[in-house]
């Protein structure tokens, strides 16, 4: 470990200046997600949709199982978290929120659903979430008796007010239109209608998250916005007690929380917690070991290859349904032909380039957007998806070569031009170079590579200047918010950077979220991912990977659980719910 | 000498201005549209990508931006922060201080522990000592200050326990508490550092311990360490001191690596967060930030080094 250690060093100050951290990235996570956070309903929410149940496991040596605590609860004690990046603000309505933002911002803000273990969304501040028939019109009771931290009570007026603050800020706005949000009106004092533009069967997903689904205090939002950022006020379990922004933000628990445990006991069990931005990936692993902080974030696969070899400390890896990989923007020759994408995608040596990400064992091969322990995987969407290949991408290259009508405007017999590009972090470099080494090889092709920072990589796809992009895809939410901007016209829709237009794709994510029945979805969704395969819009590599790594005596952060007693689903993206994490004797 | 400082202080605006200049040039030409940075890959409505351009003058030519961004620097108005909403200046002023300590504390740590090796070195010159000390001096020029701080984290936090890896205490947490964060950090800049340090004045010692007056101190029977620290020492510290005033001036700059390393909120790990939210108004405010703090340190010297040095103040 110590070794790689020094070799990642060495190559520090070329990637400092340009690691998104931010943004809450992987090793393949250096590539870039697309999905908002959000999922499916279901019958818990008050009938949305009958989803499949499904256990949070994956295949191979991962174990990412979530059960229930069998330790006894002990109330009290710190954890001090180090956490990959800081969060820039903590206005839900306003700021973006990455993995480690969500780390603090659940502690100080409830959500009104919450993800389950059995699939699906459950109810957490709301008490009901009922759709009309057509899914444009959604009911939602609140739970009676939830006042913020400054006391205010939580009603249905609080909802009704924050939606114009929602409406104006940076993040709520976005957010609004993915839901297709269209108002808010007051039912009673407890009940709002969401009323959307259009049927939107996955809407509970988006209020499971940042910006729509954490109620905050509209009144306080108003009278001090750049000072909410700062001092926020939730209906969560913890309390802001300071924060130092860069260095430390230490929340403290809330004495009036509304929840109790199974046993009665007062949630939540901490006292306190500090999180702190420890930027680089070594120095957190470090920091841990060493007994400086208590437990850890990461979402790179090298330091979970890391950690897995430390002793005296205790990993909860997650398989999400992100994944690494890439995109050809087919607005462009000669990517805007099919043979020339099958072709690069069967040269696409996917187990080399896990190996080269440092993936081996850690993040599992992957063939669509969902991961194989995800409800929506099919067998179907995984045939369909090109393997290794080369004699037999080299012929589909050689008849695009031989092509006299070919779209680059070559002359038949040319090489064909590639551009591959990924952000410049050592281990995408490292994957660019395998896949380079088996597109060169086959003497057809001239690569070459580019990197760019991270905010300058998404711009160029924002931009449609791309080529061959290294790119994450997927996300922890309900296939539609990842699906629906992916198969959008271009020209309305910044999220299908491959330009590529299917009407068909179009029309079957349309029916996709116009229906609840989860069957329906997942045949829909397949035929969606098969036809992406079909047509080599996009490469995958691996999953991504993520985990919290601990001390071993804090415990209970794989187990949280709704206030139905369901369980929740464990650390997706890395982010821990801390309303049940204990720190045992 | 007035006609000195006039020129100096001409110089010094001269400097600021090009350096405004060419740091405006420099985050305009930044490759893509802030604005597809500020709304990231989601949806977007034309009011938004409007709201923004218009908020960050973008639509501005570049002359114009500038001249408005440089008058209102100059009323100390630096902006605000599009992605955290807080007063450019106000970030400076929080992390100034701690970017600024672990820069007193590296040269102060170089300085204790260059003069020594440098004295030495000239003091046995060409002997084993020299020897010895210059190789080690070597080795400290080539080796990249963040080497030595996963070295550092390695050695006194993960395996001695006697240093936090991370994070830094504030000095109203307390002196004791605040010294723990800093020491680990100073120590990795301060390494390099030294190094320059102590070659600078093992020659300017060389120099110095062939001058008559050291000759004549010998003649005297002055113990040699007496002749090396209180004769030799103080004239051969000129370029020293020069070039801690330029090393002050450079850390302040320089501590990005180190402080991303060790979490140190100071303006490194800012302008880091800076650059990858491509939060423009704070980079430029930065940026700028520490390259007139550079001139200014520098120019500080000139004006000490002409006091100092008669030469200097007749030419």
């Amino acid at each position: 470990m110590r070794q790689r250690r020094v070799l990642t060093a060495l190559a520090i100050p070329l990637v400092f200046a340009f690691v998104a951290a931010s943004c809450g990235s992987d090793d393949s996570s250096s590539e870039v997600s697309s999905a908002p956070e959000a999922t499916d309903a279901n019958e818990d929410t008050g009938a949305t949709e009958d989803t499949a149940p499904t256990e949070a496991e994956a295949e191979g040596d991962v174990d990412t199982s979530v059960v229930a605590n069998v330790d006894e609860v002990v109330m009290g004690g710190s954890v001090v978290m180090g956490l990959e990046a800081e969060a820039t603000g903590l206005r839900p309505w306003e700021d973006s929120c990455a993995s480690g933002c969500y780390n603090i911002m659940r502690t100080i803000y409830d959500q009104l659903m919450e993800e389950q273990s059995i699939g699906g969304y459950g109810p957490y501040l709301a008490e009901s979430l009922v759709p009309n028939a057509d899914f444009t019109v959604w009911t939602m009771k609140l739970r009676p008796d939830i006042a913020f931290h400054n006391g205010t009570p939580l009603t249905a007026q609080t909802i009704v007010d924050m939606f114009p603050i929602q409406q104006a800020g940076a993040a709520g706005s976005s957010a609004i239109s993915s839901a297709k949000v269209t108002s808010v009106t007051l039912v009673d004092d407890l009940t709002v209608d969401y009323t959307l533009g259009a049927p939107f069967s996955a809407f509970a997903s988006f209020l499971a998250g940042a910006p729509l689904g954490m109620p905050f205090d509209p009144a306080a939002a108003t009278a001090d916005s750049a000072g909410y950022s700062v001092n926020p006020i939730g209906t969560g379990p913890f309390t802001m007690q300071s924060r130092d922004i860069d260095n430390e933000t230490v929340v403290v628990r809330n004495p009036d929380y509304w929840r109790t445990d199974d046993a009665g006991n007062q949630l939540p069990y901490l006292d306190s917690i500090s999180f702190r931005p420890i930027p680089d990936e070594g120095t957190r692993l470090d920091s841990l070991i060493s007994g400086t902080v208590t437990a850890m974030q990461s979402l790179r696969q090298g330091t979970i290859r890391d950690a897995r070899a430390e002793s005296g400390i205790e990993l909860i890896e997650y398989q999400g349904n992100s994944t690494g990989g890439g995109m050809y923007n087919t607005a462009i020759a000669p990517y805007d032909d099919v043979r020339v994408r099958q072709g690069l995608t069967k040269m696409n040596n996917q187990e080399a380039v896990i190996e080269a990400l440092g993936g081996t064992g850690i993040s599992l091969p992957t063939t669509q957007m969902f991961s194989s322990d995800n409800p929506y995987w099919t067998q179907a969407a995984a045939d369909a998806y090109s393997g290794f290949d080369f004699e037999g991408g080299k012929a589909l290259l050689q008849e695009y070569i031989d092509d006299p009508a070919r779209s680059d405007g070559k002359a038949p017999g040319e090489k064909i031009d590639v551009e591959l590009s990924c952000p410049p972090d050592p281990t995408l470099i490292a994957a660019m170079q395998v896949i380079e080494q088996v597109w060169t090889g086959s003497e057809q092709i001239n690569v070459s590579l580019t990197q760019f920072d991270q905010a300058t990589h998404i711009n160029n796809a924002v931009s449609d200047t791309h080529k061959a992009h290294c790119w994450r895809w997927g996300g922890n939410g309900d296939p539609a918010s990842v699906i629906d901007p992916f198969v959008a016209d271009p020209e309305t829709s910044v999220a299908n950077f491959p330009n590529f237009v299917d009407p068909e794709m179009q029309a079957w994510a349309a029916e996709a979220s116009a229906t609840d029945d989860f069957e329906t979805r997942k045949a829909l969704y397949s035929q969606i991912m098969v036809r992406i395969n079909e047509q080599a819009i996009v490469w995958y590599s691996g999953g991504t990977a993520v985990m919290v790594a601990h001390e071993p005596n804090v415990k209970g952060i794989n187990n949280w659980t709704l206030p139905s007693g369901e369980l929740g689903t464990g650390i997706p993206d890395a982010a821990v719910r801390w309303q049940e994490v204990f720190i045992s004797g | 000498m007035p006609k000195t400082i006039a020129f100096i202080l001409l110089r010094l605006v001269a400097t600021l201005l090009a350096i405004t200049f060419l740091t405006f040039a420099m985050v305009a030409l930044l490759p893509g549209d802030p604005v597809d940075t500020i709304l990231g890959t989601g949806p977007r409505t034309p009011e938004q990508v409007a709201t923004i351009r218009s908020d960050l003058n973008l639509d501005d030519p570049f002359l114009i931006r500038y001249v408005s961004w440089l008058g209102d620097a100059l009323t100390g108005d630096l902006g605000d922060s599009y992605i955290t909403d807080q007063p450019v200046s106000e970030t400076i002023s929080q992390r100034v201080p701690v970017t600024a300590q672990l820069a007193i504390m590296a040269i102060l740590i170089a300085v204790l522990v260059a003069i020594p090796i440098g004295v030495l070195g000239a003091y046995k010159q060409s002997k084993w000592q020299d020897s010895t000390s210059s190789a080690a001096v070597q080795v400290a020029l080539s080796i990249p200050n963040f080497i030595v701080g996963i070295f550092l984290i390695w050695l006194l936090a993960v395996q001695f326990n006697l240093l936090p890896a991370s994070n830094w205490n504030r000095i109203s947490d307390g002196i004791g508490a605040n010294l723990q964060t800093a020491l680990m950090p100073s120590l990795a800049l301060a390494l390099g550092t030294a190094a320059v340090f102590s070659r600078l004045v093992r020659s300017d010692m060389i120099g110095t311990l062939q001058e008559n007056f050291i000759l004549s101190a010998r003649a005297k029977g002055l113990s040699d360490r007496y002749i090396l620290f209180r004769h030799a020492l103080r004239p051969s510290s000129l370029s020293l001191m020069t070039i801690v005033g330029i090393s002050f001036g450079a850390l302040l700059g320089g501590t990005v690596v180190i402080e991303t390393l060790f979490a140190i909120p100071g303006l490194g790990f800012s302008l880091i967060n800076a650059i990858n939210g491509r939060d423009i108004i704070l980079i430029q405010g930065i940026t700028v930030f520490i390259a007139v703090m550079f001139i200014l340190i520098n120019t500080v010297v000139d004006l000490l080094y002409a006091v100092l040095d008669p030469r200097i103040r007749r030419s």
